[in-house]
């Protein structure tokens, strides 16, 4: 485990105990510690709810949609890709291009978890998120006792996802009676920068995201919205060729 | 399109639960090749600017670089920088568009 991670992914939210001394605490914990994020999940679960409806889905649907993928980003791709009759073979594609961060943050937080039995894992990866990966790095780079730190993480994802999934249930139903002037779908590209602004200290990573984002800006106009799919390989590129020429 | 949505909802729910699982149920990251860690550090940044940039500067699918939104957004990320706490800069982003919104009429 690098610290530096850590110190890049994760935001100042107050730790309420830094050593929690039994599973319910550390339980609690958890579902105290998300609580402020909560600010930008709800309202984007809400405007991720409503989406797939206005893309010609049921509200059925989309809520079933949350309940199996219960993400985000996943979910308004597919919202944007089922709006422009996409087929299907790509719209799993672009799904599966948003999704690689996953194995990232997988592949990071696997040692804190090697010690738990398989339903344990399967259970808390079914619930990670990015909010809830920083949370976690951020717990576990922390000093005191980390025997429980997953059941601080299934406080933390359990918490995230009623929330999320109510939230999505509430914007599947009656998302078309919000005005257009709450101008709640900007809660979505608001959720995303606090999670990308962190990570921007640091040169290469910053390198692959001012190349992403002018490649997403300069493909805008590519058929089926493949400018992120686009953009997030031409970033995920240049953020290594960057690092590459460097250490030479 | 039912038949279709529901495909596409199976196919959405497999690649999200097996991109999460990947490492944490199924594979050792420690037996993978170097390169390939190397480059899914840079995949968040990379994702998440690929999203964010164009919710900035193109709102409305034009390019627009004087629109509300990138100077709430400018907003947010002076807040994000500055306090590092989610809510509070989420909030400032908002409460500058609807201000920006209401001054402008």
């Amino acid at each position: 485990m690098r610290p530096t991670l850590h110190s890049r992914l994760a935001f100042d939210t107050p730790v309420t105990d830094p050593s929690p001394p039994t599973a319910r605490h550390a339980f609690w914990t958890g579902c105290r510690d998300i609580a402020p994020v909560l600010a930008g999940t709800v309202p984007f679960g809400f405007v991720a709810g409503v989406a797939p409806v206005g893309a010609g889905m049921s509200p059925t649907e989309s809520i079933v949609l949350s309940v199996v993928a219960f993400s985000g980003i996943a979910q308004l791709v597919v919202a944007q890709l089922v709006a422009v009759q996409s087929p299907v073979a790509l719209t799993l594609v672009a799904a599966f291009i948003v999704s690689l961060r996953f194995l990232m943050y997988s592949a990071s937080i696997a040692p804190h978890l090697a010690h738990l039995p398989r339903r344990w894992r399967a259970l808390l990866a079914f619930l990670m998120t990015d909010q809830g990966f920083a949370m976690a790095l951020q717990r576990a780079g922390q000093p005191g006792d980390h025997r429980f730190l997953h059941f601080h993480a299934l406080g933390v994802g359990l918490t995230l996802y009623m929330s999320w999934q109510s939230a999505v249930v509430a914007g599947a139903i009656l998302g078309a009676q919000v005005p257009a002037t709450w101008s709640l779908d900007f809660v979505v590209t608001l959720s995303f920068l606090v999670l990308l602004v962190p990570l921007l200290r640091r040169r290469a990573e910053l390198v692959a995201a001012v190349v992403a984002g002018a490649v997403a800006l300069a493909a805008a106009g590519l058929p089926y919205r493949l400018a992120i799919v686009t953009a997030s390989l031409f970033g995920i590129a240049a953020g290594v060729a960057y690092d590459w020429r460097t250490r030479r | 399109m039912t038949s279709t949505a529901w495909v596409v909802i199976a196919g959405v729910g497999a690649i999200t639960f097996l991109t999460r699982a990947s490492f944490i149920v199924f594979a050792d990251p420690r037996r993978f090749p170097e390169w390939i860690r190397k480059a899914l550090t840079f995949v968040p940044a990379a994702v998440l600017s690929a999203i964010v940039v164009p919710g900035l500067v193109m709102p409305l699918g034009e390019f627009d670089p004087a629109n509300l939104r990138l100077a709430a957004g400018i907003a947010a990320i002076y807040a994000a920088a500055r306090t590092r706490n989610a809510f509070v800069a989420i909030l400032a982003g908002m409460l500058s568009l609807w201000a920006l919104q209401w001054a402008v009429g």
